[in-house]
């Protein structure tokens, strides 16, 4: 019991740090970019590549991303950035639509390219588990919740602290007014785009670690979404606690249904807040 | 008079579509027209919520699947195919009624992430329950005509084909339309938004329970949890897009197309067809709201009046 809840905590601070992507593109911009997971996938190949040549998964994140972030860039002047000027219900629906058709392009590319096999990193240290008050905690997930917890922080000061993050605030309240400020918009979606994506290394890594293929995508957008729905759109700093209250409800299903109803758990939490309190469960959900 | 020629060709069209089985002993043909009838079929309920009503789905695959798994059910237990057919496409207005009806009380733009999830929840469940194949009965088998499920596939195309056609032609139609282009603007002219919006999605339901029924009177051998599989709600999303969303036309041009490229690419792993149509797909979102169709009709036109067009062009080089 307390086990299965220590291995629910962990991949709850895993489901955070994935859910922060997508958190704060939908929070800033309304996008709700379900290529997402698959953009995680593509990191982990490339990583899984890097890895082949020698490189530390860990040391290969800052790598990805870079790489991530000029994808999403690209990504973001080639096709979403036609939505900006759409009012909030047509920008999450196309950039849904948009979103979706980009998951079928990457993840079939990515069958084509590295086969449909399932793939994973093993490091010499991927075995390594520590024994406190008789429960395992292993390395990886240990190093993954530390980074969640980094990352948070990072961000946190990125936003609050910085005159772009400021702008980025500025924007997500009311773009309208932040434009007639003299912020430049477009700029401000677009470093926000590539910095969604480019969060997705880290959770490709730590999902490299475990295992995928090039379909697991809209799986770990999945678990991305509920978050975000559980936190409160537009709420960042909630995206941490509830990845791990997503994480802990998983476990415990494990721990009553069984492990096949995992997934199930988690969607009909989402169902049930999507319908009940559209406006998320954390915080009062800061919308315009 | 116009409405005389579309019935015409209608009948003409179904008409040579029905007489195929007798003209060709390829079965790999009449098994592709199954197909074709089943995307259609899928397309078109489809189109009826996501095209005219405004309502994008992406749960679609649950109603396709649960009108095929209650339908294969009450088929393999004795219940002759045409009740079983009918069983399928109530339980899937029942399923609609119960998991579809709370989706569309969602916040405006969520509607599609939320009936995915349902969609997901709907293949994992039913993955756990029966995690078997379900195959036929060696009875069945040995009665099996492939001509039977071609004609029951073309009338349940045929019939969702005109079930489209006359709701979007009815009162109920351009309340649908009306929601679809301005919510807002609709209930301010008194139409009760909300019913409408489910009528729609039942509806919608039933015919892709249909189509779901077929799918399980076509198929020898299948996993339960198959027809639930994601992919049968991105189909007829993909296909009515590049189609002609909300038009009656535009899923069966779509459907073509879908099969097309299916057939032409269909020994290369990792199905580059979803590739192309995927591109072409973001493309259509993005500059051609109105699908192909709406690309041959300027073609039609420029060509009906080549003086028109080539005087702009003149007028602007």
């Amino acid at each position: 019991m307390w086990q299965t809840l220590v291995f629910g905590i962990l991949n709850g601070a895993l489901y955070g740090i994935i859910s922060l992507g997508i958190a704060l593109v939908f929070g800033i911009m309304k996008y709700l970019n379900v290529a997402h997971g698959s953009l995680i996938i593509v990191g982990a190949y490339g990583s899984l590549f890097l890895f082949r040549l020698g490189v530390d998964p860990f040391a290969s994140i800052p790598v990805i991303l870079v790489a991530l972030f000029l994808g999403g860039a690209i990504l973001f002047l080639s096709f979403f950035n036609r939505l900006i000027e759409f009012p909030e219900a047509a920008k999450i629906k196309n950039s849904l639509l948009i979103g979706f058709g980009l998951m079928l392009v990457i993840d079939n590319l990515a069958t084509l390219i590295w086969t449909g096999d399932e793939r994973s990193m093993t490091p010499s240290y991927s075995g390594i588990t520590f024994q406190i008050f008789g429960l395992r905690l292993p390395l990886i997930g240990l190093s993954g919740a530390v980074l969640a917890l980094l990352l948070i922080f990072v961000l946190h000061l990125f936003l609050s602290r910085t005159y772009f993050g400021k702008a980025v605030r500025a924007v997500s309240q009311d773009h309208e007014a932040a434009s007639l400020m003299g912020i430049d918009v477009s700029r401000t979606f677009l470093i926000s785009f590539a910095i969604s994506v480019s969060l997705a290394s880290i959770p490709s890594v730590l999902i490299g670690l475990q295992s995928f293929s090039p379909t697991a995508g809209i799986q770990w957008f999945n678990k991305g979404i509920i978050v975000v729905m559980l936190s409160g759109i537009g709420n960042i700093y909630g995206v941490f606690p509830a990845g791990l209250f997503l994480g802990i409800i998983e476990a415990l299903s494990v721990f009553l249904f069984g492990a096949t109803y995992r997934e199930v758990t988690g969607l009909v939490v989402f169902v049930l807040i999507l319908i009940l309190f559209p406006r998320g469960l954390l915080g009062s959900g800061a919308e315009s | 008079m116009k409405d005389l020629k579309k019935a015409w060709i209608t009948i003409c069209f179904v008409g040579l579509l029905a007489l195929v089985p007798l003209l060709t002993k390829s079965e790999y043909l009449v098994n592709l027209l199954v197909m074709f009838f089943l995307y259609v079929t899928l397309s078109e309920s489809w189109n009826l919520q996501g095209g005219f009503n405004g309502q994008i789905s992406l749960g679609h695959s649950a109603f396709f699947g649960i009108g095929a798994l209650i339908t294969r059910l009450l088929w393999i237990s004795k219940v002759p195919i045409l009740l079983a057919l009918i069983g399928g496409a109530l339980s899937s207005i029942l399923l609609a009624g119960i998991v579809g009806i709370p989706c569309l009380r969602m916040k405006r733009g969520y509607f599609p992430i939320g009936t995915l999830g349902l969609a997901i929840i709907a293949q994992i469940t039913v993955g756990n329950i029966l995690p078997v194949p379900g195959s036929l009965p060696s009875e069945y088998i040995v009665g099996y005509s492939l001509v039977s499920r071609y004609y029951l596939a073309l009338s349940v195309a045929t019939l969702s084909l005109l079930v489209v056609y006359f709701v979007v032609r009815s009162r109920m139609g351009l309340a649908f339309v009306a929601i679809r282009d301005d919510e807002e603007a609709a209930e301010a002219v008194g139409i009760k938004t909300f019913r409408f919006k489910v009528k729609a999605l039942l509806i919608s339901a039933f015919l892709a329970g249909l189509g779901g029924g077929v799918f399980a009177y076509h198929q020898v051998s299948y996993y339960y949890q198959s027809p639930f599989e994601l992919s049968w709600s991105f189909l007829p999303t993909l296909t009515t897009f590049i189609g002609g969303l909300g038009t009656v036309i535009g899923p069966i041009f779509g459907s073509v197309c879908f099969l097309a490229l299916n057939e032409l690419f269909a020994f290369t792993l990792g199905e580059v067809h979803l590739v192309i149509f995927g591109f072409t797909f973001v493309m259509i979102v993005l500059f051609v709201p109105g699908g192909l169709m709406s690309i041959s009709q300027k073609i039609l036109s420029l060509l009906k009046y080549p003086g028109r067009s080539r005087g702009t062009t003149t007028l602007s080089n």
